[in-house]
C-alpha cells in the first residue's frame, strides 16, 4: 500500500500475479483432468474492433497458441495485438502427451505450439511440424542461443522450433517440516517420504519425470527404459505410494496451504512458491534429474502461417522475452535477453543453479516420452 | 405421404442421431480394438486380440469402478430418498417448485469448479481445520477414497433425486391414507406402499448415477488426488497420455460390454420387482 | 363440528349421532361436503371446530391406524403393487399381535366369497374391472370387522343389475356382521332402499335426518322434498293454517289445500308440493278436478309418466300405474284430462 491510502498499478498487478500463480501452475489441473483442450481467450477483443493494419500487413485477424498455463505475460500478447491487429487465442495444455495426442487426432486449428525438446523428433518422425523459414524470424539469432537449449530445435539439419524457455525438475520442500534435516537427493526423497513426510508428498502425475526421479534414487538414467532397472523404479515407488498425498501435477496449491509439505517440482512453480512462501525451498536432487528446454513451433497445416510467423518473432524479440521471464520465472538461453534482465534474476539459485547440479542433469529423450513401458508402469502405480 | 412415411419421418432425426452419435464412434473403438499402438502412439491397422489379453494389466481400474460405482450410487441413493421423499410428500405444494430448483441450482457450475470447492472443504484449511479446532487432530479427508465418495454423491444427486422425486410425486396420496385407515402405523405404510411404489423412481435414478459413474474420471481426479483410479482414468491416460488407442479401445469396449451386461441383469431384477407394467423406467 | 379448507366452508355445524348397528345415508349433490364428513370420521382431516366420538370417547386427536374404522374409498385407493388377495389381506397384516397366515388366508376366502370374487385373488388390481375393483376395496373393508364401516359412493361404478345385487349384499352384510354403516352416495334410490336414516346435506349443512319414508312424506324443506324423490310444487301465498292442515292460493288465483308442515305461517310465502304419483289421471271430470292438457307421455315400463299443463297451474308431472291403464290406451299428447289428488297426500311447505 502506499502512503497515500490506495494501492498503486504496480502494486495491483503484482498481486493480481501473485494470485494467478497460486491458482494455476505450469502443469495445470487441466492437464490432469485431460480437459487440457479446453480453451482460454486472451486478448479478449473483438477482432472486428481492432485496428485493421492487420490487413496491411495480411496475416489476418487472429493466431491460435498452444501453450502451457501461466507460462506467458499477456501485456506482450497484448502488444502484438496492437501492432497486428491479430489476436492471440490461447490453448493451455497439461502435457506433451497431450499436445501430441491432440496433432495426432489432427484439426487441432492451432498456429503455434510450444512442445519440449524430446519431443521434436517425434513431431518431424509423425510429420506434424513444419520446417521453419528463417528470413520470416528477424528476431531470431541463432548465434544469441546456448546450443543446450536450442540445439533440439534442430532436426537432421533443419530448423523446425526456436527456444522459449528452459528449466529444471527438482523438488520443493517445505524445510519447516524437515526437522533440521536438509533434504538434498533424490534418495533422501522417497526416503523420507516413507518415513516424516509420509502422507505429504505429491509426484506428478507424468510418467516422464515420476518415474525418471524415481530411477534417480537408484542412480540410473532418468531416461532408462531398460526392464530391470524400472522394475526397480516401479517397485520404489509403489513402496511410496501409500505414504503419498496425491498423485498430481497440480501441487501449488496444496504446498501452499500446508497440506502437502514435499513435491516434484518445476522450476517456474518453485520460483513462484519461494517468493511467496520463503520456507519453501526448491531442491535439484544430487544424483541428476531432468533439464528441459521449450520451443516455440508451428505445425503442419496451421491456418494462420503468416500470423504464426509473426507471433514467433515478436515474442523472440529480447525486450518482450525479458518481460516473459518476469511474469513466469523460467529462465531463458537468449544472451540478448539476459542482458535486459536484472541481477537478482540472473543469480538467481532457483533459475540458475550451480554448475555441478547441473552437469548431473539430463534431457529427456524421445524414446522417453514414447516408452509404451513406461507409460504402462504409470498406470500400475497409480492404479496399485 | 402415408402414415408409414410419416412414421418413418419423424424417427428419423433420432435414427441419424443414433447413428452419427453412437453406432459410429462405437463401431471405431470395436475396430480399433484390434489394432496396434504405433511407434509414436495412435492406432496401426491389425488383427490382434493383444489388447485384449492385457487387459489384466487394468484389472484394479476395473476393480475399484465395479466397487466405488454401485457404492457411489448407493450412497446417493441413501441420500436423494430422504430429500425427494420431503419435496414430494411433506413439501407444502407452493414451495415444492423452488425447493426443486435449489436442488439443481448446483448444475448451473461447472463440476470442476464445484469439485475445487469440495478440495477446498476437504483439504487441510477446511473441515480437517474445523475438528483440529474441535481437538479431534490428524483427519485426512481430501484425497482419499472418501471424498471420491463425496464428491460423487454431491455430483450426482440431483440425478437421483428427480426421477424418485417423480415416483413418489405421481403416487396417490389416498393410498397412503387406505394404508393408515387399514391400520398401518406411518413406518408400516412408508415400507409397504410408499417405497415399493417408488421403485420405477429408484430404478431409473440408480441406472443414470450408475452409468454415468461407470464412465467417471474427473471426481476421481480431482478428489483422489489421482491415487484413485477408475476406467474413466485409465481411458484418459490410455488416449491421452500413452496414446495407445488400440489398448484404450479394448478397455472402452470392455467398460461398455460390463455396463450393457449389469444393466440387462439389473433391468431383469428390476422388471421382477416392477408392479405396474406401464410404468417400467420412465427413462 | 366444522371443517373449513382455507374460505371454503365444507362442512358446517354438523351435529350428528349414529346408533350402533344402525345403517345411515349420507345424500347430498355433488361437493356437498359428504367425503368430508367420512374423512372426518375417519380421522384424515381433523375437525375446524368441535368433536368427533366414538363410544363416547373424543378421538379427534387419534391418528387413522388407531381408530377402529374403516373406509372405502370413492376411487377405491387399491395398491396396485399388490395382488388382489394381498389388497384385501392388507388390514388384517397390521395387527398387532400378529395374525396366522392361514387365519388370514382364509378371511381373505372368505371376504372374496361375500363380494363374489372367488379366484380373483391371484389377480393383479389393474386386471380387474372397475365394479370388481369396487367390490375388492368393500372386501378390503369389511374383512377387517370395523365398529363402523364408511362407505364413499362403493356402487357408483356398476351396472344398474349388479349395484341392486350388491346393495342387498351390503344390507345382508350389515345385519349378519352388526357393523354401524355410514354410506355416501347421490343416488337417492339407493339411500332410500338401504338406509335405516337418511341425513341429506346441503352446502355443507345437514338439512334434515329421518327414516327413509318420514323424508319422503314429510320433507322438511322444500329442497328436501325435491331431492328425495320427484315432485311438482306450486307456489303461492299462505292463506290459512288449521292444525294439520293448510290452504294456499298459487299465483294463478288456484287455493289448494295440503297437510301443513311444521312452522308455517299464514300470510307468508309457502309451496305445495304433490308427488305425481299420488295424482290420478282421469277421462271424466268429477269433484275437484282440474282440467289439463296432455302435453308429453313417456313409457316407463311399470309406469307412464305424463307431463301436462294447466292454464294456471303450469306444467305438471304424473306417474300413472299402469293397470289403470289395462284396457283404456292412455292419454295421447293434445288430449285433454282430469286431474285429482287428496288433500292429505298434498304437503305445503315453507319456499326455503
Ligand atoms: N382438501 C380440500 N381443500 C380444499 N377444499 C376442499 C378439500 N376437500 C374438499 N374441499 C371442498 O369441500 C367441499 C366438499 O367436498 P366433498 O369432497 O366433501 O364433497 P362431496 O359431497 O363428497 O362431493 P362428491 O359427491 O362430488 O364426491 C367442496 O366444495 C370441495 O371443493
Ligand atoms: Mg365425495
Amino acid at each position: 500500500m502506499a502512503d497515500n491510502g490506495y494501492i498503486s498499478k504496480k502494486q495491483f498487478i503484482e498481486e493480481l500475479r501473485r494470485y494467478q500463480k497460486g491458482s494455476v501452475t505450469r502443469r495445470h489441473f487441466l492437464g490432469v483432468t485431460g480437459l487440457g483442450a479446453a480453451t482460454a481467450v486472451l486478448g479478449a477483443a473483438m477482432p472486428a474492433l481492432r485496428p485493421s493494419s492487420a490487413f496491411a500487413q495480411g496475416i489476418g485477424d487472429r493466431v491460435v497458441l498452444a501453450t502451457w498455463p501461466n507460462y506467458h505475460d499477456t501485456a506482450n500478447f497484448d502488444a502484438f495485438t496492437d501492432a497486428t491487429g491479430a489476436f492471440v487465442q490461447v490453448n493451455v495444455f497439461g502435457s506433451n502427451e497431450e499436445m501430441l495426442a491432440k496433432l495426432q487426432a489432427g484439426g487441432s486449428g492451432w498456429d503455434v505450439f510450444v512442445p519440449t525438446n524430446y519431443t521434436i523428433t517425434t513431431y518431424v518422425a509423425e510429420d506434424l511440424i513444419e520446417p521453419l523459414d528463417v528470413s520470416k524470424l528477424s528476431n531470431y539469432d541463432a548465434g544469441a542461443f546456448d546450443p543446450r537449449f536450442a540445439d533440439a530445435g534442430t532436426v537432421d539439419g533443419t530448423l523446425y522450433a526456436v527456444p522459449k524457455n528452459w528449466g529444471t525438475t527438482g523438488f520443493a520442500v517445505n524445510t519447516s517440516h524437515d526437522g533440521g534435516k536438509a533434504l538434498t537427493t533424490w534418495k533422501d526423497f522417497f526416503d523420507r517420504t516413507m518415513d516424516d513426510f509420509s502422507g505429504r508428498t505429491m509426484v506428478h502425475d507424468y510418467q516422464l519425470t515420476t518415474i525418471g526421479n524415481a530411477l534417480k534414487y537408484f542412480g540410473y538414467s532418468f531416461n532408462s527404459v531398460d526392464p530391470k532397472e524400472l522394475a526397480d523404479a516401479e517397485k520404489l515407488l509403489i513402496e511410496a505410494k501409500p505414504h503419498l498425498f496425491a498423485i498430481s501435477s497440480d501441487y501449488q496449491p496444496a504446498m501452499r496451504s500446508g497440506d502437502a509439505w514435499l513435491t516434484m517440482c518445476w522450476t517456474g512453480d518453485g520460483k513462484q512458491m519461494n517468493s511467496d512462501i520463503p520456507e519453501i525451498h526448491y531442491v535439484l536432487g544430487r544424483e541428476g534429474g531432468e533439464i528441459w528446454s521449450d520451443y516455440y513451433a508451428i505445425p503442419k497445416g496451421a491456418p494462420h502461417r503468416e500470423a504464426a510467423y509473426a507471433l514467433i518473432n515478436h515474442m523472440l524479440d529480447p525486450q518482450v522475452n525479458a518481460r516473459e521471464v518476469l511474469a513466469h520465472g523460467y529462465p531463458v538461453a537468449d544472451s540478448r535477453t539476459n542482458a535486459l534482465l536484472p541481477p537478482e534474476i540472473l543469480n538467481d539459485p532457483i533459475l540458475y543453479p550451480a554448475q555441478e547440479l547441473l552437469d548431473a542433469l539430463e534431457f529427456g529423450a524421445a524414446a522417453t516420452l514414447t516408452d509404451p513401458n513406461r507409460a504402462e508402469l504409470l498406470a500400475r502405480f497409480k492404479s496399485a | 405421404m402415408t402414415r408409414r412415411e410419416r412414421n418413418w419421418l419423424l424417427v428419423a432425426p433420432a435414427g441419424a442421431w443414433f447413428l452419427v452419435m453412437l453406432v459410429l464412434p462405437l463401431s471405431f473403438v470395436f475396430v480399433f480394438s484390434f489394432g496396434e499402438r504405433g511407434p509414436a502412439g495412435g492406432y496401426v491397422p491389425a488383427f490382434t486380440l493383444e489388447q485384449y489379453a492385457n487387459l489384466p494389466a487394468r484389472w484394479t481400474a476395473f476393480k475399484n469402478t465395479m466397487v466405488l460405482a454401485p457404492l457411489g450410487t448407493l450412497a446417493a441413493l441413501l441420500i436423494a430418498y430422504p430429500l425427494a421423499y420431503q419435496l414430494a410428500v411433506r413439501t407444502d405444494p407452493r414451495w415444492k417448485t423452488l425447493l426443486l430448483v435449489l436442488v439443481i441450482v448446483p448444475f448451473w457450475t461447472s463440476i470442476l469448479i464445484r469439485s475445487y470447492a469440495w478440495i477446498f472443504i476437504l483439504g487441510g484449511q477446511g473441515i480437517p481445520a474445523l475438528l483440529a479446532a474441535l481437538g479431534i487432530e490428524d483427519v485426512r479427508l481430501i484425497y482419499t477414497p472418501f471424498a471420491v465418495t463425496v464428491g460423487i454423491v454431491y455430483g450426482y444427486l440431483p440425478l437421483m433425486v428427480f426421477p424418485i422425486y417423480v415416483a413418489l410425486d405421481r403416487l396417490d396420496k389416498r393410498l397412503l391414507e387406505a394404508s393408515s385407515d387399514l391400520g398401518a402405523r406411518p413406518f408400516a405404510t412408508f415400507w409397504q406402499v410408499t417405497l415399493p411404489l417408488s421403485v420405477p423412481g429408484v430404478a431409473t435414478g440408480c441406472m443414470l448415477v450408475f452409468i454415468l459413474l461407470m464412465g467417471e474420471f474427473l471426481i476421481p481426479a480431482l478428489l483422489g488426488g489421482g491415487k484413485v483410479f477408475f476406467v474413466g482414468n485409465a481411458l484418459v491416460d490410455l488416449f491421452l497420455q500413452s496414446r495407445n488407442w488400440a489398448f484404450g479401445s479394448a478397455v472402452a469396449f470392455t467398460l461398455i460390454l460390463i455396463m450393457l451386461v449389469t444393466v440387462a441383469i439389473y433391468m431383469r431384477l428390476i422388471a421382477r420387482l416392477q408392479v405396474r407394467r406401464d410404468d417400467v423406467a420412465i427413462m | 363440528m366444522s371443517k373449513t379448507f382455507g374460505d371454503v366452508e365444507a362442512a358446517r355445524d354438523l351435529d350428528l349421532r349414529i346408533s350402533p348397528g344402525e345403517f345411515l345415508s349420507f345424500l347430498g349433490p355433488s361437493g356437498c361436503g359428504k367425503t368430508t364428513a367420512l374423512r372426518m370420521l375417519a380421522g384424515f382431516e381433523a375437525p375446524t371446530r368441535g368433536d368427533v366420538l366414538i363410544d363416547g370417547q373424543v378421538v379427534n386427536q387419534l391418528e387413522p391406524h388407531r381408530r377402529p374404522v374403516n373406509m372405502v374409498f370413492q376411487s377405491y385407493a387399491l395398491f396396485p403393487h399388490l395382488s388382489v388377495a394381498d389388497n384385501i389381506g392388507y388390514g388384517l397384516r397390521q395387527r398387532r399381535p400378529r395374525l396366522a397366515r392361514s387365519v388370514i388366508a382364509d378371511k381373505v376366502e372368505r371376504a372374496l366369497e361375500t363380494v363374489r370374487l372367488s379366484g380373483f385373488g391371484k389377480r393383479r388390481v389393474w386386471e380387474m374391472s372397475g365394479g370388481q375393483q369396487q367390490r375388492v376395496a368393500l372386501a378390503r373393508a369389511i374383512v377387517n370387522e370395523p365398529k363402523l364401516l364408511l362407505l364413499d359412493e362403493p356402487l357408483a361404478a356398476l351396472d344398474r343389475k349388479l349395484r341392486k345385487e350388491m346393495q342387498i349384499e351390503l344390507q345382508d352384510l350389515q345385519r349378519q356382521l352388526g357393523i354401524t354403516f355410514v354410506l355416501v352416495t347421490h343416488d337417492q334410490e339407493e339411500a332410500l332402499s338401504l338406509s335405516d336414516r337418511i341425513c341429506v346435506m346441503r352446502a355443507g349443512r345437514i338439512v334434515q335426518v329421518g327414516s327413509p319414508q318420514e323424508l319422503y312424506d314429510c320433507p322438511a324443506s322444500r329442497y328436501v322434498a325435491d331431492f328425495v324423490g320427484n315432485s311438482n310444487f306450486f307456489e303461492g301465498r299462505i292463506e290459512e293454517v288449521d292444525g294439520a292442515l293448510a290452504r294456499l292460493v298459487t299465483g294463478g288465483g288456484q287455493t289448494l289445500a295440503g297437510r301443513a308442515s311444521p312452522g308455517l305461517a299464514a300470510g307468508r310465502d309457502g309451496c305445495l308440493s304433490i308427488r305425481p304419483e299420488q295424482i290420478r289421471i282421469g277421462s271424466e271430470p268429477g269433484p275437484g278436478c282440474i282440467e289439463v292438457t296432455v302435453q308429453n307421455r313417456i313409457f316407463l315400463g311399470e309406469h307412464t309418466e305424463y307431463l301436462v299443463r294447466h292454464g294456471g297451474l303450469g306444467n305438471i308431472i304424473v306417474l300413472a300405474p299402469r293397470q289403470a291403464e289395462i284396457g283404456a290406451r292412455g292419454f295421447e299428447a293434445g288430449a285433454r284430462a282430469f286431474l285429482n289428488w287428496s288433500d292429505e297426500a298434498a304437503l305445503i311447505l315453507n319456499p326455503d
